[in-house]
């Protein structure tokens, strides 16, 4: 029966599911309000209705309900009736270079999310920071995943990228007492905050090469310490700095990190770490982790390559760190400690070791369920690290792990039913 | 069949939410709770949730919060904040955004007070933190207030009272560098105390990082410093390391304490060697009278424990709340006319009468308010010994 009613679904193209998806979010905003209403609902359930359904348990089949009328059978009809003529969509997208067919498809994802979003400023944050979790992971899953070297300084990295753009924008684009009067007007800023970025990142890439040294001569657990240790040189040093103010953070950042910001980030991301992991060095970085003496013997050049990993993780770690700042408006260095660690370890493991697809389904379904869990207080930290450990026990690897991330096979039309299994 | 059970189940469910929605209410007042539920200090959260509840109970008992005459049900909406500074932002977000609070009370803690406060004042919805010192929380947010003092009056309270208790001339300072709270106290204090008696008057200005137990070379150096007391504005597990610890190495000098101390914690880990000491707080639970006692009683018969100071001050936060909505002179029913009504109204508020003193909104966030200096009785209870008025 299941068998049946999926087997029309296998032969939906990527385009198909964005279609549906994009026609359910329509019908959200369209009608989400009065359906709700009619369903005794005060508000469209904002995140899934998760806030909803825990705080009142009653409301349970008036949620379910709503979330069937609203994205399951809209989604569900409009994918299958639409297969063919996205199909040959796909078909026709295909022939024109890769980079307008990913564009479309990029185009498509981002008005899904922005309409799903429109409904309600939580939706925007939620996605925002859930983005943000996406580039933190990828990078992580560089090093522990691909490289297959514990590394615990991944805070540290984010710190430096936060507050190194956090420094630049406050003190070139925002009058703040700290560092005096702006010198830019603020017009200019939007135009030079990717600068900005990109610094944090550079710096927290410096950064990474205090971590990356000491791994030519130390692997596994005494690695992991030294990444420990650079976390909190990277909190004590700036507890300790003056002039960002120490512990008592840095605030009032301009608020440039909205929703398309971050996703064209994240998209420039994930196209960069998938490359990178696709190409001969990526490979390298494989044969670090399974056989460093043999990689050596077989002309990998170790050191480069871990140098290449740790620069490129701690990079995007350091952007990501810059957006989280100007998302938040405020850091903190007790922000990025062994808590924020645990968290993004948790993503990567979760998701899926050496797996561009994992860390993104680990990101996201960690900063979903723990937001969707909040109401839960106590237990939700109960609820998630056992879900963890069943993981672990399941798929010691993580949920997706070592799957490559194929864009041409993604965005291909689906022709013949059952090619695609 | 299949079919048919699904219609079933389908038909029921409709008709079980029809008669739901049936049950219109009337205007909700609904006033947030951005609590620290779980993550590094659960105590915190407790105590804010409890003194909420109490309040909300008095509320129901009265049948409603009277506004002009009319009453009107009120909905607490808590939310976790995790102890985290984004979750404390997203929970903001959702209570303003999403559940349509009226005011918001919390977080308590600077790390998510702070960037809290940008997101109500972003929303023009009023919150007032209850326990959060650090000047940026309210600093340009004319939609952020707070129920506690200052660190930039507590600490040349502090130095004014050593300074005509003891007639004392040499101060020592030890604090946690890495940790908001004790660094910009220290610093408030250094700054007082060199008023008064001079620069180099703090003899000795030593620092440690969160989570360090040994203190000794600092109290070696403190006490060789020749300094007549020791100001520490440490939280209570550090508290009674560094007393313990100064008293072994021969420190027989008083130690003053700050706001940080107030906790029931104090004591208990710090036992003999903690009494007769001085601290500057919020209220003193020993001795109380009136309302505060009656709220101690109160908390103590509900919930076991007397209750610190977070829980007092969200207590007078609620009836902060309760009054500036009591000031309107009538909701309009309008979400963001009510909201600025009530912002209008709390910054109105004078010589409001709380457990924990006396409040009075003069145009910012920051009431002005009398600090409390508290001495440890030998019994281990924290007893009045003098207030100290701006």
């Amino acid at each position: 029966m299941a068998g049946n009613l999926w087997k029309p679904y296998s032969r939906v193209p990527l385009l198909g599911w964005f279609f549906g998806a994009l026609v359910a979010v329509t019908l959200e905003r369209l009608a989400g309000a009065p359906l709700a209403q009619f369903l005794g609902l005060q508000k469209i359930p904002v995140l899934f209705g998760f806030s909803d359904m825990l705080k009142t348990p009653v409301s349970i089949p008036n949620v379910l309900l709503y979330l069937l009328a609203v994205y399951v059978v809209p989604a569900a009809a409009v994918t299958r009736l639409g297969a063919s003529p996205a199909n040959g969509i796909a078909a026709a997208l295909y022939r024109f270079p890769m980079a307008v067919t990913a564009a479309v498809h990029l185009a498509l994802l981002y008005a899904v999310l922005h309409v799903w979003a429109g409904a309600s400023d939580y939706r925007v944050l939620v996605l925002r920071l859930t983005l943000i979790a996406v580039m933190l992971t990828l990078s992580l899953n560089v090093i522990n995943g691909y490289m297959g070297e514990f590394s615990c300084s991944h805070p540290g990295f984010m710190a430096l990228g936060a507050y190194c753009a956090s420094v630049l924008t406050i003190g070139l684009f925002v009058d703040a007492e700290l560092f005096g009067a702006a010198s830019l007007s603020p017009a200019l800023g939007r135009f030079l905050f990717p600068v900005a970025l990109v610094l944090g990142g550079l710096l927290a890439s410096f950064g990474g090469l205090f971590v990356a040294i000491p791994s030519f001569r130390t692997r596994g657990d005494y690695l992991a310490i030294i990444s420990l240790a650079f976390l909190f040189i990277v909190k004590s040093l700036i507890e300790n700095l003056e002039f960002v103010r120490g512990p008592r953070g840095l605030s009032g950042q301009p608020d440039w990190a909205d929703l398309p910001t971050v996703f064209l980030w994240t998209v420039l991301c994930v196209w960069s770490v998938n490359n990178f992991v696709r190409s001969t060095i990526g490979k390298a970085l494989n044969a670090v982790r399974d056989n460093e003496m043999a990689a050596d013997a077989m002309t990998v050049d170790t050191r480069k390559t871990k140098i290449a990993a740790f620069l490129f993780g701690a990079f995007w770690a350091g952007v990501a760190g810059g957006l989280f700042a100007h998302v938040m408006r405020y850091v903190n260095p007790g922000n990025f400690g062994i808590q924020n660690l645990a968290e993004v370890l948790a993503m990567v493991y979760f998701g899926g070791l050496n797996s561009v697809y994992g860390s993104i389904v680990g990101a996201v379904s960690i900063s979903l369920l723990g937001e969707a869990l909040r109401p839960l207080e106590i237990f939700k930290w109960i609820i998630i690290p056992l879900l963890l450990i069943l993981v672990m026990i399941f798929r010691p690897t993580g949920l997706i792990a070592f799957r490559d991330l194929d864009v041409a096979s993604l965005l291909k039309p689906k022709a013949n039913p059952g090619e695609g299994g | 069949m299949r079919t048919r059970s699904w219609v079933a189940v389908c038909v029921l469910a409709g008709g079980l939410a029809f008669f739901l929605s049936g049950t219109v209410q009337a205007q909700t007042i609904k006033i947030g709770i951005n609590a620290e539920l779980t993550g590094d200090i659960p105590k915190v959260g407790e105590g804010t949730k409890y003194a909420a509840q109490m309040w909300l109970d008095d509320v129901r008992a009265a049948g409603g919060l009277a506004v002009k005459g009319k009453k009107y049900p009120v909905e607490l909406i808590l939310e976790d904040n995790e102890s985290k500074a984004e979750s404390a932002v997203k929970a903001a977000t959702k209570m303003i955004t999403e559940d349509g609070v009226l005011v918001m009370v919390g977080p308590q803690a600077s790390k998510q007070a702070v960037p809290a406060g940008g997101i109500a004042n972003n929303y023009k919805t009023p919150m007032i933190t209850p326990w959060s010192t650090n000047p940026d929380s309210t600093k340009n947010r004319p939609y952020v207030f707070r129920a506690c003092f200052l660190d930039p009056f507590q600490g040349p309270v502090l130095a004014n009272f050593i300074t005509s208790e003891f007639k004392f001339k040499k101060a020592a300072v030890l604090y946690d560098v890495a940790s908001d709270y004790p660094k910009g106290l220290a610093e408030f204090f250094k700054k007082a105390w060199e008023g008064l008696h001079g620069p180099g008057s703090v003899v000795a200005y030593e620092s440690f990082t969160t989570k360090d137990t040994d203190f000794s070379s600092q109290l070696t150096k403190i006490k060789n410093s020749g300094a007549q007391v020791l100001f520490t504005p440490q939280y209570y597990n550090e508290v009674a390391l560094i007393v313990q610890q100064a008293h072994q190495l021969g420190w027989k000098n008083p130690i003053v304490g700050s706001d940080s101390w107030g906790s029931a914690e104090t004591v208990k880990l710090c036992g003999k060697d903690c009494y007769g000491l001085f601290f500057s707080t919020h209220y003193a639970a020993a001795g109380a009278t009136g309302a505060t006692k009656a709220f101690i009683d109160r908390y103590k018969a509900k919930y076991g424990y007397v209750p610190d100071d977070v829980a007092a001050l969200t207590w007078d936060a609620m009836h902060l709340v309760q009054k500036a909505i009591q000031d309107t002179g009538g909701l309009t029913g309008d979400l963001k006319k009510d909201r600025e009504n009530v912002r209008a109204a709390m910054g109105r508020i004078k010589k409001f009468k709380g457990i924990t003193g006396e409040m009075t909104f003069s145009g910012g966030g920051d009431p002005s308010k009398c600090a409390v200096i508290v001495r440890i009785s030998d019994k281990g209870q924290f007893e009045f010994y003098k207030s100290a008025c701006p």
